[in-house]
């Protein structure tokens, strides 16, 4: 077989030899899914500083309360880590750890969901809001319901922006997977923090508002993901 | 690691700290290997199809070049090479289907690849005839650790499987290479 050297095209020199900048390589990807812990943390932490702790954490304990919420938050920054992994040519992982991660994250969201609401069924959104909110609030809950799912899904939205800027210049091969993982990453984290203020336990709310909002970050990651895989590799 | 792959890893930090002589040995060095795998990946069989290797030749250095900060010198140059012209390959697929179907239709291969360790088994003419007959995945998995020399991790990266399976694609691959030149073989005789 002829091993051909192609000389490289004029065109390709000339354009590389105008932009030839320093740049500073990557991190790896644990050291980049590290990094962004301190700013998940504040974001998830932001409806906690709002409203404070949920008012059954008495009941809940230390673990329910807090260690459930530090598994989420530890499995989301496994969801980003497993992300950039898939940003990176020759770093991806087997396909079936990533489906596994994925399928965990979503088990333990509802595990901890249904654990909580077995420990304490609390259903009365005890806020510290006006008598007239919070009676409104008791004789509608679907309110309750849409502002933790619209809230979460802000807070989430943010991440997920955050995110999508620091995996920018990702070479993943499946970029539409890669954005949906970081976007499972930022809907976990918001999630552990929006558990511990939410006084509502009941599946229905949890579920139905939080989760969505989990399923709407995982939808604008990928989103997003596709969009920049696309441009980044558009083909005239 | 090899004395090559050090020898690319320095470069290609020189390369990510402004040095055009560092991309031109880079280029150099890789180029021929990352053609003659984007040509098995196009499946091309005519010269329009040496054609498009080139063009996803060149579009693959000009995403190396684009996205040099996203190497990070604790990886292997070559297979994060490799990976990122696999990718290249692939959005370019996805984005022009006319590639998918040269892709199906491969078929009397005259500058595909032929393994050195498949030469006592048949002609070079059967090989690629035989290798024609294997599954996609197979023949990516046997040219990259038999042609190109990666190592079973090193491939498991860059398809994103495991290390296990990389190996028994390529393995499964060998198998099904040696029975399509058997057959061939009693087919001449």
């Amino acid at each position: 077989m002829i091993d051909r050297s192609p000389r490289p095209p004029e065109a390709l020199m000339r354009a590389i030899a105008q932009d030839l900048k320093p740049v500073t390589p990557s991190p790896r990807p644990l050291q980049l899914a590290l990094r962004m812990i301190p700013v998940a943390l504040l974001v998830s932490s932001l409806i906690l500083l709002a409203i404070g702790l949920r008012p059954d954490s008495v009941i809940l304990g230390p673990v329910l309360t807090w260690g459930a919420s530090a598994a989420q938050f530890l499995l989301a920054i496994g969801l980003v880590w497993i992300a950039a992994h898939e940003s990176t040519p020759a770093g991806r992982l087997p396909r079936q750890m990533v489906y596994a991660a994925a399928a965990a994250a979503a088990l333990l969201v509802v595990f901890i969901t249904l654990l909580t609401f077995s420990t304490s069924a609390a259903n009365e959104p005890v806020l510290r809001v006006p008598p007239r909110v919070g009676e409104m609030l008791r004789d509608s809950p679907w309110i309750m319901g849409f502002g933790c799912g619209i809230g979460s899904t802000f807070a989430g939205g943010i991440l997920v922006l955050f995110f999508s800027w620091v995996f920018r210049n990702s070479l993943a091969t499946r970029p539409t997977v890669a954005g949906a993982l970081y976007g499972a990453g930022a809907g976990v984290a918001i999630n552990a923090g929006w558990r511990i203020a939410c006084p509502i336990s009941t599946p229905w709310h949890a579920l139905g508002a939080h989760g969505a909002a989990i399923i709407a970050t995982v939808i604008l990651g990928a989103l997003i993901g596709h969009f920049l895989g696309n441009r980044r590799l558009h083909i005239e | 690691m090899s004395e090559g792959d050090q020898e690319l890893r320095a470069l290609m930090i020189r390369y990510q700290g402004g040095s055009f002589d560092a991309f031109q040995e880079i280029y150099a060095r890789l180029a021929p290997g990352v053609r003659r795998y984007l040509l098995h990946l196009a499946g091309a069989h005519s010269a329009g199809g040496s054609g498009i290797a080139d063009d996803l030749l060149q579009e693959t250095f000009l995403q190396v070049h684009r996205s040099r900060a996203g190497y990070n010198p604790a990886y292997a140059v070559r297979p994060w090479m490799f990976g990122l012209a696999r990718n290249v390959f692939l959005m370019n697929r996805r984005a022009a289907r006319r590639l998918a179907k040269v892709y199906e239709s491969r078929e009397d291969l005259p500058d595909f690849p032929v393994l050195p360790e498949a030469d006592r088994l048949g002609s070079q003419e059967e090989i690629r005839r035989g290798m024609a007959h294997l599954h996609p995945d197979q023949a990516e998995a046997l040219l990259l650790h038999h042609e190109w020399g990666f190592s079973f991790e090193e491939i498991a990266g860059m398809l994103g499987i495991s290390a296990a399976a990389a190996r028994a694609r390529a393995s499964r691959g060998m198998a099904d290479l040696r029975m399509a030149l058997n057959s061939l073989q009693r087919a001449r005789a």
